[in-house]
């Protein structure tokens, strides 16, 4: 099976600092990649190159089969490739509903003069893509507070809405920077619980960033793990639980 | 909070008929005011346009742009010059002046484009409507200089603006439909991508939108919408004279988005009939009048950050306008 992404020698340099030495993986519809990694290992650099918000110094990377380095992160998502931000991607002054519409923007299929002048073929493409993001928060039990300005919603609900956000174009593959941090532990548990799902059921490609280790062993397929920008080890979690390389990583010498 | 809580005493679908309805009753205005009164509607309505257009990039697109005044000079120049020297007619000089007025916004987008932001972005374009404050000065071979341009008698297809009367009718013509097409824009999924710029520009271009792409849209738009009232102001006071676009004027138009209330289209419209009010109010208390002015500010700004839209809002909700909430 083609990889939905690939990953071939990847490295980031920031003046003079390695941030990502040689990263080499492929990535597959269906699977929950998670990427572990102390503290300035590079796992939030590694989603920045592959969504084009750094670019690789070296090493290509491609989408289905297509190469999307040098790419705008605007042209990455177009092409399927959506993330979500560490500390929050939201537009706070826009309720849920908006936000997801927002997310749907390249979906809405309306002209600068239907817009400009009001005409009938620009507000239906609105009001389609208002129908199709309600259905979408609907989805995730999220229709109750649609109409509420997000600033106005609980850490959980913020970090739901805007996976929804993300989702709004049905993309491949989803890059989620620490989907889990700051929630209760029943509000984690539900968001791995709907990440598995959104693997196992729609077959969508998932690359997450977590700290808990519980939840990456439970919850992932693969695990990528970093270390001073370097990938020490890859493998499913039984394997990376036993590994030296990675004992060491995280505890210092054994 | 969230709109439907609010209580109403009309529905939203009223609150929306009566909006629609102000433009409407405003039409009977010249059967009983004066010159001098009309006067100051006509200064009113140039200054609607002048806000709705500067609030596009300071209010719903967040850039602390003030190249305001640069677009209005240039705007009030550009339909000057053609009817002065070429004798185009005053609508064609209109849509020229928009033209302008958005290649100004062009110019103006690429300092943002470029990463100068914030304080750098505010001092830049300050500085760009004073250079052009001082090309009006020196090339007093096509301005003539401080003297400034005197208009020619216009006509907007056969009608001669030759009366507060007939400008009126065909400045709250002009009006009426660029709000229009403003508000139909904003509250659109452009619209939309202004303001997801102004709350977080990384994540806008993690959902496929060309950030570079709607920044330069909105300060288009600004510069034409603002251009445009130019050429309507150069009609008004029927003598272009540099003085008229300094360092004061950008403070009146700032004082006008901030009053009447950011990144609003009803704010802009009660921004501007307040700031063009009052100091015609003030006149009579000569050499007070800019402190009048100053104190309005404050206060407003004190008691109700948001604007004097903020008010309404607390009326009914149909003034929650998408995308800014307090």
């Amino acid at each position: 099976m083609e990889p939905l992404l690939k990953l071939q020698g990847v490295s980031v340099n920031f003046s003079g600092l390695r941030a990502l030495d040689n990263v080499t993986f492929n990535a597959h519809a269906g699977e929950v990649r998670a990427v572990i990694g102390p503290n300035g290992a590079g796992k939030t650099t590694l989603f920045n190159a592959i969504s084009g918000y750094v670019p690789s110094t070296e090493g290509d990377i491609h989408f289905k089969g297509e190469p999307i380095h040098g790419l705008a992160p605007h042209e990455i998502s177009v092409k399927g490739v959506r993330r979500t931000f560490q500390n929050g991607g939201l537009f706070p002054q826009m309720t849920a509903l908006e936000n997801v519409l927002a997310g749907l923007h390249v979906h809405i299929n309306s002209s600068f003069l239907g817009i400009v002048l009001g005409l009938g073929e620009a507000r239906e493409a609105e009001r389609e893509g208002l129908a199709r993001a309600r259905r979408l928060l609907d989805l995730m039990d999220l229709g109750a507070i649609a109409d509420q300005p997000v600033k106005d919603l609980s850490g959980g609900q913020q970090r739901m809405v805007e996976i929804v956000r993300t989702l709004a174009t049905d993309p491949p593959l989803l890059l989620l920077d620490e989907p889990v941090v700051g929630l209760s532990p029943p509000m984690r548990d539900r968001m791995m619980e709907i990440i598995r799902r959104l693997a196992g059921e729609e077959g969508l490609g998932i690359m997450l960033i977590e700290h808990v280790i519980d939840l990456v062993m439970s919850g992932s397929d693969i695990i990528v793990v970093l270390s001073s920008g370097v990938m020490i080890a890859e493998g499913p979690p039984k394997e990376i639980r036993q590994n030296r390389e990675v004992l060491e990583a995280y505890l210092g010498h054994a | 909070m969230s709109e439907t809580t609010t209580p109403s005493v009309l529905s939203m679908t009223w609150w929306r008929w009566i909006c629609y309805l102000i433009p409407i009753v405003a039409l009977v205005i010249p059967f009983f005011a004066n010159e001098y009164l009309l006067w100051v509607v006509n200064a009113i309505l140039v200054y609607i346009l002048v806000t709705v257009g500067f609030n596009i990039v300071i209010g719903n697109l967040g850039q602390l742009a003030f190249a305001s005044t640069a677009f209005f000079g240039i705007g009030a120049y550009t339909t000057a010059i053609l009817m002065v020297y070429i004798g185009i007619p005053y609508a064609l000089a209109i849509v020229a002046s928009a033209v302008a007025g958005g290649l100004a916004g062009f110019l103006a987008s690429v300092t943002a484009l470029r990463g100068i932001r914030l304080y750098y972005l505010a001092i830049i374009t300050l500085a760009f409507g004073e250079l052009m404050r001082w090309v009006y000065l020196h090339g007093d071979k096509v301005t003539s200089g401080s003297d400034g341009l005197l208009m020619p008698q216009s006509s907007f297809f056969g009608v001669t603006l030759d009366s507060e009367v007939t400008k009126f009718y065909v400045f709250l013509l002009l009006t009426v439909l660029v709000v229009k097409a403003t508000s139909n824009l904003m509250q659109s999924r452009i619209g939309r991508a202004f303001v997801a710029i102004r709350d977080n520009e990384a994540s806008t271009a993690s959902l496929g939108i060309h950030t570079a792409r709607y920044i330069v849209l909105a300060f288009v738009w600004s510069g034409a919408v603002v251009g445009i009232a130019g050429a309507m102001y150069a009609a008004l006071i029927e003598r272009v004279f540099p003085e008229s676009f300094g360092l004061t004027e950008v403070i009146v138009h700032f004082g006008m988005v901030l009053v009447g209330g950011t990144g609003s289209i009803v704010g802009s419209v009660i921004g501007a009939i307040t700031l063009t009010t009052l100091p015609e109010l003030f006149r009579q208390f000569p050499g007070m009048d800019e402190l009048f002015f100053g104190i309005v500010i404050v206060l407003v700004l004190l008691f109700l950050p948001k604007g004097l839209v903020s008010l309404l809002r607390r009326i009914s909700p149909v003034f929650n306008e998408r995308y800014y909430r307090d």
